[in-house]
């Protein structure tokens, strides 16, 4: 029986991934609709329970090497951890917010900007909270091979470094944000281990400048692009050859979407570039991770469901979360080896609460 | 017989096949394949999930702890806890059950959460409400109008109505909206564009007798209950503490509250011996004016929190008693300094 155990990660150039999605829409849509009539009849209370059989499903669709993933966070912890939340967060907001009034009624323009700026620092050091909180829960509620991950600090740290980077990070028009997501996500990851081993992020802002300056060019190209159309269309009217209200307004639509659209490509290509960088940076146990998806990926998730959405009248709403998770998988690779007779359980605390804070400030974890 | 399986142990990453049987004195035997065995009591099993090649069992002792058995495991079907989809309680009952008796609990939610505030209203106390309501309120950020004569003349015409009218604090208030409104805490404030378009004192009456007819008949507490239970609501069901509260903004009452309040004003008029007619006029020139403007012209505030309907003006018009001896509510000279009580001092 005791044969060393261990398994290798096929090597790149092998088709098949350490990870892999094997969900099906077919299985997922029953779960899906009864959870949206659940969470209809009881006015909303049921999406907490929605959310753990989700990801109950998600993730025993996963497989991770020779093994799926598994979810045993329950809907009772979430809404639990929710309830205390909005215990704690409810007066504080009610509070704040009579205030303002009270001190708006009155005409103190500079106690209600104290008051808002002491207001948005208290909550972007909860957000930097609620970001690694939810990401322990969610490590702590993963098995895989009957070990789950977690982290033996609280978050509050992770807090403060939040705060002083996201400010930090918007000086200067906003150029350091790169670094300041880069340095965030080794801040927070390095803070999380699954079995005994650590996670190890070393991600450097290196190289993701090029992309970002994209997104301040687009404004830039927009308005060189709209003051040559402008000039364009004013020619044609006094040429006399067009310019009629519906071929202006036309044009303007045309503009907007196409300023959206290079706005929300530029984005992308930043975002893509980020995450490859930073999983790339990342390593656990001997494996280190590659994230494959290319701005065009991208693209193609957010249109996909865009399409998916209005094909269906609204109803593929319900896949969005679904699609994500499956993109997520299929483009994550790990290279390398992991020893499975040395990989023992977390001794990390598992946390009682659930993502409560998290999913009340409506961020994602990751 | 014995079903095979796979375990891990929970403390190391090793998988191990096993084959599980039945005890003799109840739960499971786990037998490995170097000979040694184990023994899971049947209260310690749980289902975690189900795979497509089987279901997977845990123990709530020792997490990570997994038992697998491929297939439906027959021989001991009988041994293993009920498999769980939509939660346990769901499953308990069965999803049609349990959305039914769903459907009833959120009906009674609903139709508790409309008729609590108006059974809880009656409860709060005088004091808190005047506390809540002061600090809520303060000095207006200076825009009460202070001119000393008709500020008089307005406690007159308070006390012609009620003689509680001294409780209250009735205010004119510098905004250039046509509105009046009942605040928290036995605040009532007329915004003085109300007192330009009123064509005399026994139209301010009329309107002022129905701000105290809120104030009277708590409508400002139920109000303010419901504003804090529907956003406590909101954020449960769209999970953002953000979505709060806009207390001023959205003192907006029930159309049977405003129905009420007028019913109120009517007999108060009438004790008053002040005539509802010059109300009724005054509704009817705001309607016309929205015909114009619309109900969104931010000067015509009144419009858009008491919603004019021709009901209300043909209630006030009909208060009116044929013949009635009616006294003008304040003097001409009364009335000349109320009109202009924003202008001296503000």
């Amino acid at each position: 029986m005791n044969d060393m155990q261990g398994v290798t990660v096929p090597a790149e150039a092998e088709p098949e991934s350490a990870f892999a999605f094997e969900g099906s829409w077919r299985e997922y849509l029953p779960i899906a609709l009864t959870n949206l009539l659940l969470i209809v009849v009881t006015l909303g209370i049921y999406r907490f329970w929605a959310k753990a059989r989700e990801r109950r499903y998600l993730w025993s669709r996963t497989r991770f090497i020779d093994d799926t993933l598994e979810w045993t966070g329950t809907g009772k912890e979430m809404f639990i951890g929710f309830v205390v939340v909005m215990l704690v967060l409810g007066p504080l907001f009610f509070g704040l917010r009579l205030l303002v009034e009270a001190l708006t009624i009155r005409g103190q323009g500079g106690a209600v900007a104290l008051v808002a700026l002491v207001s948005y620092g208290i909550f972007f050091y909860l957000i930097g909270i609620a970001q690694f909180r939810a990401i322990r829960y969610r490590l702590s509620r993963s098995f895989w091979h009957g070990i789950r991950g977690g982290s033996s600090d609280g978050g509050w740290s992770y807090g403060y470094q939040y705060l002083w980077k996201t400010i930090a990070g918007g000086l200067v028009l906003g150029l350091l944000i790169p670094w300041k997501m880069a340095s965030l996500w080794n801040d927070r990851w390095n803070k999380m281990s699954f079995g005994q081993h650590p996670i190890e992020a070393g991600a450097s802002w290196e190289g993701l400048m090029g992309r970002w300056l994209l997104i301040y060019l687009v404004p830039v190209a927009g308005l060189i692009l709209s003051v040559v159309a402008g000039g364009m269309l004013f020619a044609a009217a006094s040429v006399g050859s067009g310019g009629s209200p519906a071929a202006v307004m036309g044009a303007v639509f045309v503009a907007v979407i196409g300023f959206y659209l290079l706005f929300l490509i530029a984005s992308l290509s930043y975002y893509a570039a980020y995450y490859r960088q930073m999983v790339e940076a990342t390593s656990w146990g001997g494996l280190d991770f590659v994230f494959t998806a290319r701005t065009r990926d991208w693209l193609k998730l957010i249109f996909g469901s865009i399409g998916l959405i209005i094909v269906t009248l609204g109803v593929g709403f319900l896949f969005v979360g679904y699609r994500n998770w499956s993109f997520a998988v299929r483009h994550l690779e790990a290279t390398g080896e992991i020893d499975l007779d040395t990989l023992l359980q977390s001794q990390t605390a598992a946390p009682r609460e659930a993502e409560g804070f998290a999913d009340a400030f409506d961020i994602g974890a990751f | 017989m014995s079903v095979p399986g796979w375990l891990y142990d929970g403390s190391s990453a090793v998988r191990r096949e096993v084959e599980v049987r039945s005890a003799a004195g109840g739960g499971l035997d786990i037998h490995f394949a170097d000979g040694s065995a184990d023994h899971v009591p049947r209260e310690a099993l749980c289902h975690m999930e189900t795979r497509r090649d089987g279901d997977v069992y845990g123990r709530s002792d020792l997490p990570g702890w997994r038992l697998g058995l491929a297939g439906t495991a027959e021989e001991i079907e009988g041994l293993l806890p009920r498999r769980q989809k939509y939660g346990r309680w769901i499953d308990r009952a069965g999803l049609v059950p349990s959305i039914l008796i769903a459907l009833a609990i959120s009906a009674a939610v609903l139709f508790g959460a409309n008729r609590l505030p108006i059974l809880l209203a009656p409860y709060v106390p005088a004091s808190w409400e005047k506390k809540f309501g002061d600090a809520l309120v303060g000095d207006f950020g200076g825009r009460f109008c202070t001119g000393a004569a008709g500020q008089a003349a307005l406690r007159k015409l308070a006390r012609e109505l009620s003689p509680d009218a001294d409780r209250l604090n009735i205010r004119v208030v510098h905004v250039p909206m046509v509105n009046a409104a009942a605040l928290p805490g036995g605040n009532i404030v007329i915004f003085d564009k109300l007192l330009a378009e009123a064509s005399g004192p026994d139209a301010v009456a009329g309107v002022l007798a129905h701000e105290m007819g809120h104030v009277q008949e708590r409508h400002v507490t139920q109000a303010m209950i419901r504003e804090f239970g529907v956003s406590a609501l909101i954020s449960v069901l769209g999970g953002t503490a953000g979505s709060g509260i806009d207390t001023l903004d959205s003192l907006h009452y029930s159309r049977g509250a405003e129905a009420q309040a007028d019913g109120d004003a009517i007999v108060t008029l009438r004790r008053a011996g002040i005539s509802p007619a010059p109300t009724a006029d005054f509704f009817h020139r705001l309607a016309d004016q929205e015909k114009i403007f619309g109900r969104a012209d931010a000067a015509l505030g009144y419009v858009s929190t008491h919603p004019l309907t021709a009901d209300r003006e043909a209630r006030f018009r009909a208060g009116a008693v044929k013949g009635a001896a009616y006294k003008p509510s304040l003097s001409a000279e009364e009335w000349a300094a109320l009109a202009g009580i924003c202008r001296d001092g503000h």
